[in-house]
């Protein structure tokens, strides 16, 4: 705290944060699958040191252990993970998309000035330290939602919904100084197993569907 | 008092399921989930009678049980064992046909066992971020447990699920935050401010907009989990596709445990903002829910679709009642319990015709009541009771609900009544003309322990919802009356 | 006071035209050390420059004015731009004759006779080469504006003077680095296009299939080739300069002492050059967009600047 004045600090987490939904753009404009991938990488790692500043800040050890744990998770085995699957379902890339680049970018915008708007009126309530981060997280996590929407892949929507637990832990480090450590524990271990589990979704549905586009599963209709 | 039924009702499903990974023998998989389905049966009985005696039951301050926790562990404990049951005849059956290996068949039930454990865990715990994680754990489980035939609908549905189901849980997730964003503040940063009954009490000094917004996560998150349109479009599938025994389990558990954590947070908005904006926005879900299972129910040709849909109409009846609140609680609640049980049943019995004719299409399926007596029963006996018909429990919950909105809202009460009628009326019809008439096709037939165990699943279920479908016992009386102290006042107080 | 303005105005116009064939000659250096090519000393081009001038130009007999015309306009345009932009001192003297806008128009004003110039000669690749700067020129407009205004929003003026002062002196502009972070984002993507730089544009290849900026001076010879070559060069140091200062103003000369001069200048290079750096090894780690492909790019840009925007007033609100 003494290093630091508030102000500074706080416009560092505001830096943190508002890279963080820079990482969510590229994302976004991104159509090669190793490069999300990559990209989610590095968003982790940003969101792994805005984690640890808040930590530093207000001395709140514990969201040390949460940042540490982001990078094992989300930086090291997830991606791993996620390499795997695209090196068995041998997809390099999305052609197609359900909504493309540009419009999916306004739409994003949009959903940014949504998810300030929906927290404008709750951001008082927050710490001064982190005032911002709540709409930043919220602005993210609707992002990997229109993601997965957006997104024909097996594997990029994974990525959506990567993309949405990081503005989760984003809004729960930074605007809520974190949740208690054994909360964090069980969400990463949760967020591990979910991610085992549809790795081996699409394992099995590149298989037996021969493709891990996700809009040719039509067998089952009304 | 002890705590050590509380325990066992968590720890059972565990130890069972863990052990049936580990023996992989047939005999004593069979032996450890009678064993299990006894133990979480007895423990139910016994967590539900000490809150019935006191109240409430606490285990070190991270298992605690109300009276709604106990009304859910009744629910699950008592499906769960039956649908334990039913699953070693169901499973035992396909591992007789050579569907799956053994292996496959202990990794079935080890994973069925980890599904009701992390329900029942999530329904007893205290605090909403750890119910969060469990509750996430049951859609995990859930989602193996789906896709395990392989089959290519059986992957489709299971993507469908964890796919929807992972949103809907991101977004409730941040829901919780936005709790613990406003009541950090006053409670303190630690596990204190994520507790129910801390919440409860600084519920007024919450921020009422951010509660709101919080609540607004939380329905649309663990709504999605409960099947509530309109985003219900994984239900069908996932209910169609999962191996019955889990259908049976995600009908009657999954989605009641849903409406559980949904009611949790209903009940901290209630006393932060009034029961007014949280009832409206159940009543709207509620009823665009019932519209829209009304009009599937009528196009449906897959029988296991159509109890699927009758689900989410159920559910929709349900929550209608939470909405309306005061006597409307006691209805919701009441038919949560009857729904868990007819549903199991019809789903049991849905199973049984699979086995026999391996097609899911309802033209095909004739005159049940001869051809297979027990899942002809099953079909008839929980398709008039979930229509609504005395002498079932549900009757009574749909006619007080009924009587609920219209002393609060006629015009709630006009548009469900309508859509009651419609449902009513094409699920009779279905149901009737499964079970009634000459059999068609002769299909194989099922060996005779699958046939002892179904039966003794489909008899256990049939005589509780006889039993409690006539009266309500005095001791579930007073959990109700316990519940309804939870929610205090309705939309507007009809008294 | 005049004469004192005058020689700043005349030693920046120095320092800008020096600097500007060592940009070039730095990225292609750098270039060519990651192909793993010892490349051409980072003088070149103004060995390029000497010859081009001296040689005779060859001036296509159905072209009209603009084409021998264009040349002087785009240079002078150009340079007239750089004048505005602060470079090693943070006070230009020039700074009353026009403001963050006027600088983009100088340089619309450039871009716009080249294209009209690619089209006058009247070969295909001119014209296609106009028709694609066209397309990308429009493209980056509205981001390049939205972006500078997002700037101009946090700093409270339009004048780039004064921004860069106020942001070097630390007086309270940047409050929230999120509408900044996002301007910087989208001017950079402004920066690589209109510059005509690796993932928009390849300024070393005379493929007709991809050139742009080539295909549009296709027909340029002697001394004009060499005006404009020697303006394209200019426009890439008016932006490594418009993003290193009004990003990262530290260093340069708030106070005309010599000192504090020598120290913005020294500075001032070393900025350049890193972003010029930069510059080449981005183009040696991404491969060249599809023109239909390069909207996409823009379209972030102009998201982003639109970001900044939104940040700024919600932030603020």
């Amino acid at each position: 705290m003494s290093l630091f004045s508030i102000d500074v600090g706080s416009q560092l987490v505001d830096l943190g944060s508002a890279l963080l939904l820079l990482t969510c753009f590229a994302i976004v404009a991104q159509r090669r699958l190793s490069a999300c991938v990559d990209l989610f990488v590095l968003q982790s790692v940003f969101l792994a040191l805005t984690a640890s500043l808040v930590a530093f800040l207000t001395g709140i050890h514990h969201i040390y252990v949460a940042a540490a744990l982001t990078i094992v998770v989300k930086a090291v085995i997830i991606p791993r993970i996620l390499k795997q699957v695209i090196e068995h379902v041998n997809v390099k890339r999305e052609l197609e998309m359900n909504v493309n680049v540009p419009t999916g970018l306004l739409i994003c915008g949009a959903l940014v000035i949504l998810a300030f708007f929906i927290t404008q009126p709750i951001i008082p309530l927050g710490f001064l330290l982190t005032r911002d981060s709540l709409a930043i997280a919220l602005a993210i996590v609707l992002i990997g939602f229109f993601m997965m929407i957006a997104r024909k892949k097996a594997v990029t929507q994974v990525i959506g919904f990567l993309v949405m637990e990081n503005g989760l832990f984003l809004g729960a480090t930074a605007a809520a100084y974190g949740m208690p450590l054994i909360v964090e524990l069980g969400v990463f271990f949760d967020l591990l197993v979910g991610t085992l589990i549809i790795g081996i979704y699409s394992h099995r549905l590149q298989d037996a569907f021969d493709s891990v586009d996700t809009s040719k599963l039509t067998t089952l209709k009304e | 008092m002890s705590s050590w039924p509380l325990v066992l009702l968590v720890a059972a499903p565990v130890i069972a399921g863990l052990g049936s990974l580990v023996v992989q023998q047939r005999r004593a998989i069979e032996v450890l989930q009678c064993a299990q389905a006894g133990a979480m049966l007895a423990a139910a009985a016994l967590v539900a009678g000490q809150i019935i005696a006191a109240g409430e039951a606490s285990v070190g301050g991270f298992l605690q049980v109300d009276a709604l926790s106990a009304w859910l562990d009744l629910i699950i404990g008592f499906v769960g064992s039956s649908g334990t049951l039913y699953a070693v005849g169901y499973v035992g059956e396909e591992l007789d046909r050579a569907h799956v290996s053994l292996k496959r068949y202990s990794q079935f039930f080890c994973l069925f066992d980890m599904y009701l454990a992390s329900m029942l865990l999530a329904v007893n715990l205290e605090n909403i971020a750890i119910m969060w994680i469990a509750i996430e754990g049951s859609t995990l489980s859930a989602a193996l447990l789906i896709g395990f035939d392989r089959s290519k609908a059986a992957l489709e549905a299971g993507w469908k699920y964890v796919i929807l189901s992972s949103v809907g849980i991101a977004l409730a997730l941040f829901g919780t935050i936005l709790v613990y964003y406003s009541s950090e503040h006053i409670l303190g940063v630690s596990n204190e401010a994520l507790r129910w009954s801390q919440l409860y009490r600084v519920a007024e000094k919450l921020d009422p907009v951010a509660i709101k917004v919080a609540f607004i996560f939380a329905l649309i998150g663990y709504g999605t989990k409960a099947g509530v349109a309109p985003m219900h479009t994984w239900l069908p599938d996932a209910h169609a596709e999962a191996p019955t025994p889990v259908s049976a389990m995600l009908s009657a558990n999954m989605l009641t445990v849903a409406v559980y954590a949904i009611l949790r947070f209903k009940a901290v908005t209630d006393r932060s903002v009034g029961p007014e904006f949280a009832g409206k926005l159940i009543v709207g879900l509620a009823l665009l829910s019932l519209a829209v299972s009304a009009i599937f129910i009528l196009v449906q040709r897959d029988y296991k679709r159509l109890f699927a849909y009758s689900s989410i109409e159920h559910i929709g009846i349900a929550l209608l009642g939470f909405g309306i609140g005061g006597l409307g609680v006691f209805a919701g609640a009441w038919h949560l319990m009857n729904h868990a049980l007819a549903k199991s049943t019809a789903f049991y019995g849905a199973g049984l015709v699979f086995l026999r004719h391996d097609h899911k299409s309802l033209d095909r399926v004739t005159g049940l009541l001869e051809q297979m007596p027990v899942a002809g029963t099953a079909i008839l006996v929980a398709g008039v009771a979930l229509a609504g018909l005395p002498p079932f429990g549900l009757f009574i919950s749909e006619v007080l609900i009924v009587a609920g909105s219209y002393t609060i809202r006629p015009e709630v009460a006009y548009v469900f009544l309508a859509l009651l009628a419609l449902a009513f009326a094409t699920l009779l019809y279905q149901v009737l003309r499964m079970v009634l008439g000459e059999p068609g096709e002769a299909g194989t037939a099922l060996g005779r322990q699958c046939r002892i165990f179904t039966s003794a699943a489909v008899g256990i279920n049939i005589v509780a919802l006889g039993t409690i479908g006539l009266r309500v016992p005095p001791g579930l009386e007073t959990l109700l009356a316990s519940i309804l102290k939870i929610f205090g006042v309705g939309m507007e107080a009809p008294r | 006071m005049m004469l004192q303005a005058i020689t700043l105005v005349v030693a920046q116009a120095i320092v800008l035209l020096a600097i500007s064939p060592f940009l070039v000659g730095l990225i292609r250096k750098v270039k060519a050390r990651f192909q793993c090519r010892r490349g051409a000393g980072v003088f070149q081009p103004y060995a390029d420059l000497a010859k081009l001038f001296r040689k005779q130009p060859v001036i296509s007999t159905t072209t009209s004015w603009i084409f021998t015309a264009t040349p002087y306009i785009l240079f002078a345009s150009t340079l007239s731009a750089g004048l505005l932009v602060p470079t090693f001192i943070s006070q230009t003297p020039m700074n009353f004759a026009g403001n963050i806008i006027a600088l983009v128009y100088l340089l619309a004003l450039g871009t716009f006779f080249l294209i009209l110039a690619g089209l006058d000669a009247g070969s295909a690749f001119g014209g296609m080469g106009s028709s694609r700067e066209a397309i990308v020129a429009s493209l980056t407009e509205p981001a390049m504006i939205l972006s500078i205004f997002a700037i101009a929003l946090t700093a409270g003026s339009t004048n780039l003077s004064t921004i860069v002062h106020k942001t070097a002196l630390m007086e309270g502009i940047v409050t929230d680095p999120s509408p900044h972070l996002m301007a910087l984002a989208a001017l950079c993507i402004v920066a690589l296009a209109e510059t005509g730089r690796v993932p928009v544009d390849n300024p070393a290849t005379h493929l007709e299939l991809t050139m742009i900026h080539e295909a549009m001076v296709l027909e340029y010879s002697g001394r004009y080739l060499a005006l404009v070559e020697w303006a394209a060069g200019l426009k890439l140091a008016v932006f490594l300069t418009l993003i290193a200062n009004v990003f990262a103003p530290w260093g340069i000369a708030t106070t005309l002492t010599p000192a504090a001069m020598g120290i913005g200048l020294v500075t001032y290079i070393l900025k350049i050059a890193g972003l010029a750096m930069l510059i080449g090894t981005l183009e040696c780690m991404f491969a060249k967009l599809r023109l239909f492909r390069v909207t996409d790019l823009l379209g972030v840009a102009f998201i982003l600047a639109l970001l900044g925007l939104v940040f700024f007033y919600i932030l603020r609100g």
